[in-house]
């Protein structure tokens, strides 16, 4: 009898309902972080609907709202990798005050991408006094924010009961562990230019679909792009892997690491030689 | 998107959540959602992005009469005060629905309420909060669980 008192309620548990707690179980500060960002693209959209200005040949406020979608699948992706921390990680005091850091660096970036866009002028580049003062602690913000995908892999890597495939593992702990680096020389690249255009006008005209890449010259944020989802691409084909040559083979996922960062860099090279990413596109 | 448009949009977007306020014995839960939330949500999205889009146009500030007066000469941020309006007026007005609900205020008696609130805001407040002074002797924030009497 006390048992059947006892005996839990089943709630009725939807597919977004169970994705959404599972996603937002292992890392609740980087999951909601990543939600309201996802949110704060509604007025932003509007902004960009009502506001005729435009800065280098596009929309004021496509900027902040490319940094809103972007950080926001940033953060959606660490909450879900969270579930592979060691146990326990995100209870450590140490580990909640960095978590804690980070959102409050991709807050700064937005507060301060969002406030140059309010106010029609550059957030990135801006040569007045003030604006590089933001800009130089923008650098270390987002240096900040990246940080976690080394900090992920380092964990990860060191946790033995993922319950991951081996060559999974491999990709994602990899694929993490590029994120950084490779982010550095491609935006540290761009940051040392002053711009992400080179040979080209530097105004968006007729651009990549999506993207918005420049079409007529070379545009270093294609390489940055690549660069930072190492983190998605690596363990995408770490899946891959598993499915077509079984779950313990590592040597495809290295391979295609390695290929990863050649093509980052190929890609890198063509921007620095001031060449369009894909000609034909756009 | 013209500020005269989006006025107009705005306007009959407030306009449907009052009549839904209204037909909301009918359907309570879903008037609820829709003029409590959705309608109040979509009008604050709209406010915020025309905040985001024009603020930094604007001169003046809120520090004084002549420095509201000076912000509002912006055609885009008075369209943003009156959006404020829309949007905070209607969420009272689903707030006195509820509250009546709750506390089983007869519906004659919110209509008027709600009537003021729509054409002018907080006299509508103050007569519902009166009409519930006058209901149980005294004045709550919110309604109690239990305190239906």
């Amino acid at each position: 009898m006390t048992a059947i008192v006892a005996a839990p309620v089943r709630q009725p548990s939807f597919g977004a309902v169970r994705l959404r707690s599972s996603l937002r179980q292992h890392e609740p500060r980087f999951f909601e972080a990543g939600i309201l960002l996802a949110l704060l693209a509604a007025p932003t959209l509007f902004a960009a609907f009502v506001d005729g200005r435009s800065f280098q040949g596009e929309d004021n406020w496509i900027k902040p709202l490319k940094f809103e979608v972007a950080l926001s699948v940033y953060l959606l992706t660490l909450a879900f990798y969270a579930r592979w921390l060691p146990r326990g990680t995100a209870q450590r005091r140490w580990y909640r005050i960095y978590s804690a850091s980070v959102v409050a660096a991709i807050a700064f970036e937005m507060v301060w991408i969002c406030g140059a866009a309010a106010l029609g002028t550059a957030s990135h580049f801006n040569p007045s006094p003030e604006g590089e003062i933001f800009y130089s602690f923008a650098g270390i913000g987002a240096l900040l924010l990246t940080s976690a995908t080394p900090v992920y892999a380092w964990l990860i890597a060191r946790n033995p009961t993922t319950g991951l495939a081996p060559a999974l593992k491999e990709a994602l702990v990899t694929g993490l562990a590029l994120t950084l680096p490779l982010t550095l020389l491609t935006a540290g690249m761009m940051s040392q230019m002053g711009a992400h255009g080179v040979g080209g006008s530097g105004v968006a005209g007729g651009t990549f679909p999506v993207m918005g890449w420049l079409r007529d010259g070379g545009d270093l944020r294609v390489a940055h792009f690549f660069a930072t989802h190492a983190m998605h691409f690596i363990p995408a084909f770490g899946l891959a892997s598993v499915a077509l040559w079984g779950p313990a083979v590592r040597l495809p996922v290295r391979l295609f690491a390695l290929g990863y960062i050649a093509f980052v860099v190929w890609v890198f090279a063509e921007a620095l030689a001031g060449r369009a990413f894909l000609p034909g596109v756009g | 998107m013209s500020a005269d448009f989006l006025f107009q949009v705005a306007n009959t977007g407030a306009l449907i959540g009052w009549l839904v306020l209204l037909g909301s014995p009918l359907f309570p839960a879903g008037a609820d959602r829709i003029a409590g939330l959705a309608i109040p949500l979509l009008l604050s999205v709209a406010y915020a992005g025309l905040i985001l889009a024009f603020w930094s146009s604007g001169e003046g500030g809120f520090g004084s009469l002549g420095e509201v007066a000076q912000l509002f000469q912006i055609r885009e941020l008075l369209l943003a005060g009156w959006i404020h309006y829309l949007a905070f007026d209607l969420f009272v007005g689903a707030w006195i629905v509820r509250t009546a609900r709750a506390e089983a205020v007869p519906f004659y008696l919110v209509v008027p309420c709600l009537a003021l609130t729509f054409l002018f805001g907080p006299a509508g407040f103050l007569a519902f909060t009166s009409i519930r002074a006058a209901r149980t002797g005294r004045v709550a924030a919110a309604h109690l669980k239990g305190d239906a009497s």
